[in-house]
């Protein structure tokens, strides 16, 4: 089972990899958002796995529950900002 | 035999993960990216830790585990939901096919 959750980590690791391109190359800036914040829930997933790959599952669960909570509240808050400053490019 | 069930529930959960990065990657819109983006990993998040959730049991980490998917089900959508309203309200125009 844990080789398992480390080929499942793996692929959780080539999907940051692959929304990377989606952040360089977006032609608006929400498209970089959008990137960032799907990067963001699969590091909480990634975090999980790793978890249970180390054996050490109590501290990384609590780690998820933390970075959830401020990635959320920060991805609303980028998005306001940016919908009052009102510039698309970029 | 609740081994097997996990790793079903998680290999299911990161089929959809992995569609929906190559859906946000391919997609010719911001709007429907963030079709990819809201729902289709949304959904492979909430399997995958479903997944992990019948792997750990019913312990205190279990109880964690259904907290941060509560928090997903509820957080993701609405920041789609924000991001998307405030493209519109920017003035984002959608992509349409062209006619003819």
């Amino acid at each position: 089972m844990t080789y398992f959750f480390l080929i499942a980590s793996g692929l959780v690791a080539l999907k940051i990899i692959l929304l990377l391109f989606r952040v360089l190359r977006g032609p608006t800036i929400f498209d970089r958002m959008l990137g960032t914040g799907v990067i963001g829930t699969g590091v909480i997933l990634l975090l999980l796995l790793l978890g249970f790959v180390t054996g050490r599952e109590d501290m990384y669960i609590d780690m998820a529950m933390a970075y959830a909570a401020l990635g959320f509240i920060g991805y609303l808050i980028v998005a306001k900002y940016f919908e009052r400053k009102g510039d698309i490019d970029g | 035999m609740s081994s097997i069930v996990a790793g079903l529930l998680l290999a299911g959960g990161l089929f959809f993960i992995l569609v929906g990065a190559i859906g946000v990657l391919r997609l010719p819109d911001f709007y429907t990216r963030l079709h990819a983006a809201g729902k289709c990993d949304t959904l492979g998040m909430l399997l995958s830790l479903v997944g992990l959730m019948v792997y750990e049991g019913p312990t205190l980490n279990g109880l964690k585990l259904l907290l941060i998917w509560g928090f997903i089900l509820l957080a993701s959508p609405t920041g789609t939901h924000v991001l998307s309203r405030a493209a519109y309200r920017v003035g984002l125009k959608p992509w349409m096919r062209e006619e003819g």
